[in-house]
Order: structure tokens, then sequence, then C-alpha cells
């Protein structure tokens, strides 16, 4: 017999008891959606996580720190970074250096009347600045600076309200301006300072102003590029300056020595921390697991978010067992349906014995019925399943200002997201089901005597 | 040559209660190839119960039943199933056409069970089926025909494989006399032309006048065993009438 025959056998069985097929295929249809409905809860609180924890921060950054996670000694420096950096799936690795001993400010305009306080230098590898996803408003990413030589101007990045920093030392009242501020009539106030055409001067602080033989040293800061200002990547994004790690580091040096600071132990311990940028987010925990193998003790937000996820899995378990029990009792009623078609058909089953149709069809028969049962509900119910998360999705806010929302697990936009993983798994899951429960049926129907069956009226 | 069926020392016991019964109390029979064979006998005799012996519908309490040189009292259902496929063919007496099919479907089923394709199984349906003069009923289900036209389809059905051996439960048991007729002149033109082996149960005496041989059984076991020289033909059994009535209808068919 060709699986073909058997399958449109099958078919025309089912339409013949379309009302009871209907129920339950209903029953499968409502089971498949609680499960999925249910698990899709689950998964939405885990991208809602993902989306939150995406807010905090950059959930591919790893944070390296200068001290070892097992008590051993360990040395963040240039070495350090480059042994990072060659590992797999690390996008770059860079210092971000504030230069602990430099102290200094900048001043602009007429009789350098306006002045801002230089303490959010940040040092880093200019290639990194990019690959960081520091977003420029306006301008251009840095250039490696020359290693050595004087300094006649420091090419920087700009935070996007540094401008607003600057305070007009001439006054004693309103010296300070703020964005969206306006005048008596409305206009716009733009800050005192264009950082982007006036000209910029980084003036070092005399670090003991009773000793006269200490110089104050002056640069000119050339402006590059204005970034846009992102809290994730820190304060310097909207009132500091980036740039390049070896040159803030000779300044550094240069300012030490202007001031007679000595510090043997200066560059010889390495950086304080070090950020590392990982290609793929499901690469993070691998990586992280290699540079803590390196000694370093590591941060990132993969961490948490393992955690959350553990925890939403639970949870994903837990609503998926209550969605299970209404696909249980679906099982149930499929059973009832085709014991009830055996009894119905007895006869026809003794008939086709007597004619030589094998018993392993016959089983096969049941079988396959019983499965487009949950085949069908499974299809119906995924479809279903769309719609309810669709509707979920909608109203779902609604709900949640209404005061229900303690009633759905909402962390993220979305109440219920179903990926088509799950759905596919809805479907085999509802046919698998659907088998095992003519499974009992399809042996008994195997079983009947072709004898009785035929006698049976 | 040796005999298309041979039954060795048949019993068969059945427990009611704590009490045995013997509805078959060793019976030895051997019926060659082509042989129009009627069991008769009253109720109770075991005439049923023998058929579904032969038959391998139920194992014998003892001895064996040869079909064809294969011994079907030791074979699994397994193998049952697959010897009913190429060997054996039913007629029943409530005709047990499956209610959803029509009448090619019906007829094509052990075909189908044999696993050939769609296409040329309702071939070989639609031909035997016009043979049977259901040219016009193809496409009917059983419900949209009479008794005697839902037994023809019965008989197709039990033909269209070509078996070695054909039994029959009382096929006309459910038939007026006149269909009775026509059911059993088309079983017998059939029987001839294919040289098939026909073993029938009836307990109507009128019917064993179709038959080669008549088997009389009382009380499971074989009373008389009588052959005869010249059992009626086909063609005298049907009268002009509906023998025109059948022609006609084959012709309708052929034209369409």
């Amino acid at each position: 017999m060709r699986i073909t025959d058997l399958i449109s056998l099958c078919f025309e069985n089912l339409r013949r008891r379309k009302g009871r097929t209907a129920l339950t295929v209903i029953g499968v249809v409502v089971g498949t959606c609680s499960i999925v409905v249910m698990v899709s809860l689950g998964i939405a609180m885990n991208v809602g996580f993902d989306e939150m924890i995406a807010e905090m921060g950059d959930l591919t950054k790893i944070d390296v720190y200068n001290w070892g996670n097992q008590g051993k000694e360990v040395k963040l420096d240039d070495k350090a970074i480059a042994e990072i950096s060659a590992l797999d799936h690390v996008n770059i690795a860079t210092p971000i250096y504030n230069a602990r001993y430099l102290s200094a400010s900048i001043f602009s305009g007429k009789n350098n009347r306006y002045q801002m306080d230089a303490y959010n230098i940040v040092g880093m590898y200019p290639e990194a600045i990019q690959a960081l996803q520091y977003e420029l408003q306006q301008g251009e990413y840095l250039k490696d600076a020359p290693g050595s030589g004087e300094i006649k101007k420091v090419p920087v990045l700009v935070g996007q309200n540094a401008g607003y920093n600057f305070m007009d030392t001439k006054k004693r009242r309103d010296n300070y301006r703020y964005p969206g501020m306006t005048d008596a009539k409305g206009n716009p106030l733009p800050p005192f300072v264009d950082v982007t055409k006036d000209k910029l001067i980084l003036k070092t602080n005399v670090n003991d102003t009773t000793d006269t033989s200490l110089k104050s040293l002056e640069y000119e800061l050339e402006v590059k590029g204005v970034m846009v200002e992102d809290y994730q990547k820190g304060y310097v994004t909207s009132a500091g300056i980036v740039m390049d790690l070896n040159l803030l580091k000779r300044l550094e040096a240069e300012y030490m020595k202007a001031n007679k600071i000595k510090d043997p132990n200066y560059g010889k311990t390495g950086y304080d921390n070090v950020t590392v940028k990982v290609d793929n987010i499901d690469n993070v925990t691998e990586v992280e697991k290699k540079i803590q193998e390196l000694g370093f003790s590591t941060d990132s937000m993969n961490s948490w978010r393992e955690n959350m996820q553990k925890q939403s899995q639970t949870i994903q378990v837990v609503l998926g067992s209550l969605g299970a029990v209404s696909l249980f009792v679906a099982a149930l009623s499929i059973v009832n349906t085709m014991t009830m078609a055996i009894y119905e058909r007895t006869r026809e089953i003794g008939v086709m014995k007597v004619l030589g149709c094998g018993l392993s069809k016959i089983r096969s028969m049941f079988l396959i019925e019983a499965g487009m049962i949950g085949f069908l509900g499974g299809i119906i119910g995924i479809a279903v399943s769309y719609t309810l998360s669709f509707v979920l999705n909608h109203f779902g806010p609604a709900l949640m200002s209404m005061g229900l929302g303690s009633m759905l697990p909402m962390f993220g936009s979305r109440v219920s997201v179903i990926p088509p993983w799950l759905a596919l798994l809805g479907i085999v899951f509802s046919t698998v089901i659907g088998v095992l429960s003519g499974i009992a049926p399809a042996n008994r129907a195997m079983q009947i005597s072709a004898l009785e069956a035929i006698r049976h009226e | 040559m040796t005999p298309m069926i041979e039954v060795r020392g048949l019993r068969k016991v059945y427990r009611i209660g704590k009490e045995k019964v013997a509805a078959l109390g060793g019976i030895d029979l051997d019926i060659p190839q082509g042989e129009f064979c009627c069991i008769v006998g009253a109720s109770g005799s075991g005439k049923s119960t023998l058929l579904n012996q032969l038959a391998g519908l139920e194992k014998p309490t003892k001895g064996s039943v040869v079909i064809g040189g294969q011994n079907i009292s030791a074979m699994s259902e397994k193998q049952l199933a697959v010897f009913r496929q190429n060997h054996l063919g039913f007629v029943f007496q409530s005709y047990n056409l499956l209610p959803t099919l029509t009448a090619v479907e019906n007829v094509a089923l052990p075909l189908m069970f044999k696993g050939i394709g769609k296409v040329k199984r309702e071939e070989m349906a639609k031909t035997q089926l016009k043979q049977m003069g259901l040219g016009k009923r193809m496409y009917h289900k059983p419900t949209e025909m009479s008794g005697g036209q839902q037994q023809r389809v019965g008989i197709a059905r039990a033909f269209v494989s070509k078996p070695k051996v054909i039994f029959a439960d009382e096929p006309t048991g459910n038939l007026d006399s006149k269909t009775t007729v026509e059911v059993m002149s088309a079983i017998l033109k059939l029987v001839r032309e294919h040289n098939i082996t026909f073993v029938m149960v009836t307990h109507e005496r009128d019917l064993s006048g179709y038959a080669d041989r008549i088997i009389t059984l009382k009380d499971g076991v074989v009373l008389s065993d009588e052959r005869q020289e010249h059992p009626v033909v086909a063609e005298e059994l049907i009268s002009e009438p509906e023998k025109e009535n059948m022609t006609h209808e084959d012709q309708t068919e052929t034209d369409q």
C-alpha cells in the first residue's frame, strides 16, 4: 500500500467525521496556542532584558581591569593589550586613559576671556575611537599623532556640548550658557565659544604657586571633530576631549617635568582599565573567559545578561508547563476521538483485513489520522498564536496603563515574541503529541479480529 | 495433480464457559482448482466455521489448511495479509463495501493494498465493473445503490485481483430471488472464465444447483459430499429481458 493512498484514506476518514474532527482539532489549537503564547511571553522577557541592558551599555563590550583574578600579579600594559587584541572575535582593545597627573584649563576668546576646566581628557588608540562607536556630529576621526618632536598642535575630538562649559571670567553673574538658553526676546543664545572655529589653548596649571621655577605649558588644540553626546560612552562625549593616547601620555610627561613631579612607578604599572570590543554578542562569553585566563579581572554586561537569561528561562519553563497542561488535555481528546473512530469503524477495519490490508498499514492509518489532527491543530494554533501575540503587543501597553500590567510580565517593548523556531517547534510538537495519542487506539485497531469485525453489526 | 485446497484433520473447539463445544470434528477435504464448491447445512452445522478456517480468518484447534501448497494454518497475521492480497478473494453476505468510497474505489481497494498505483488500479476496477454491468454506477457510493448492485460491486472487488480462490459467505442472503439469480450467474460466469476455485457457504439448497460439488455438514462433520455432472450454465440463468438490459448498459458505457 502506498503512503499517498494511506494519507488520502485518512483524509477521507477525517472529512467524513467533520464535526468531531473539528472539535478535536480545536482542542489541539487551544493546547498549542497556550504553550506557544506562554513561551513567547518568556522570550519577550528575554528580548526585553536585552533591550534594557543595551540601553545601559554596549553588550559587546568587555572591561578589563589591571588586577589579577586569582591573586596573581598582572600588568595591563601595551603588551597585554596586544595579546588581548590578538584573541579571536576581538575587534579592538584600547585603554581609556585619564591622565592622572595632568591638570589644565582650556582658554578661548580675546585675552583668554573664556575658561574651561580640562579635567575630562581621555586618551585612546585613534583607531579604537571609531570602532567603539563614538559617533561624530561633524569633522573626522583622529589619525595617529607623531610619537616624538615638539608638540605644537594637539588634534582632538570634543564633546557635543563642550562649548557650554566655558565660563566668562569677566562676569560675576550669568557667566555660563547652557543649551536652549534664550535672550530676553526669545532668541537662542549660542555658547560663548564655538569649538569648531575659535582658537582653543590648553594651559597647564602650576602645581605649586609658591615655587616660581615651575612653568605653565601652552598647547593649541586642533579640533578635528565633534562627538555626539552618548552617556554610555561617558561624560567625555558631552563636554570632554578625546585625543591620541600617546599624545596624552607625552603631554602628561611634559607636565610632570615642568612641575617637577616624580613618580618612580609611573608608566610601569600599566593602565587601570582597558575596553575590549567583541565582534558579536554571542562571542562575548568566550572572549571574556579567554581574557580571564590571561589573568585579568573583567566585567561586561554579559554576565548580567546570562543571569537574567537563566531567570527568564526558568520563567519560560514554568509558563510552558502551564501551557502543556492544556495540550495534555487535547491529547486525551485525540485518544478519545480515535477510540470512538475505532468502534465506529470496527467492521470497516475487519473488511480491510480480510481484503489483505496488512496490520502495520491499519496501524499507520490510525497513527496518521491522529497525527493529522495534531498537525492541523498545530498549524491553526500557530496562526492563532501569532494573532494573539499581535493583539498582546498592541494592547498590552494599554493594559499596563490600566493597572493590569502586573498580569503581563513585560520588560521590553513587546509582551510576546514568537520567533520562527518556536512556531516550527509548536507544529512539530503538536504533531508528535497527535501521533503519540494515536498509538494506543491504533494498536487496538490492529488487534481487532477480522472475523469479529465482519460479524460486527 | 495436487488440489487447490487441502484440508486435513481439521478440528475447531470453542470454549463456552467451562464447556468445550466442538464446532468442527475432524474434516478432510480436497478441492481441486476451478471447482465451484457449495457447503450447505443447517444452522449450527459448522459450515461458517469451516469457511472461516479455510479462509484463515480463524486458527484451527487442530489440523491444517493448505491452499496452493501453502499451509495457511501456520502463517502469522502478517503473512496471512500478504497471502490474502495475492491469492484470496471474499464475497460477504452484507456486501461490506466501505461507505465513503465509490464503486470504483471499493473495487480497487484490494489492488491498493497490493500497492498498485491509482490510475492503473482504477482502470482495472472499471473494466471489472463494466463486465458486471455496472458501467453506469462507477462513481456511486454504496448508499446510492440497490442491494443487488452493491453485491455485484462486492463480487467485482473479489475478482478484480484474479485470486486463486474466492470464498463467499451467504452471498445472496440479503437479496430477493430475482437478484439472487443475477448475482449467482455473474459469479458463475467469472469463475468459469478465469478458472477460479470458488467455495460458497449457504443454507439455501436452491443455490447448490449452480455448484460442481455440494458438501453437506451436520454437527461439524461431513454428512455427504456429492458431485454434479451438469451444473447450471451461466447463460441459461439469465432471462432474456435482463440480458438485453445488461448489454444495453454496457453499450451506453462504451459510447461515452
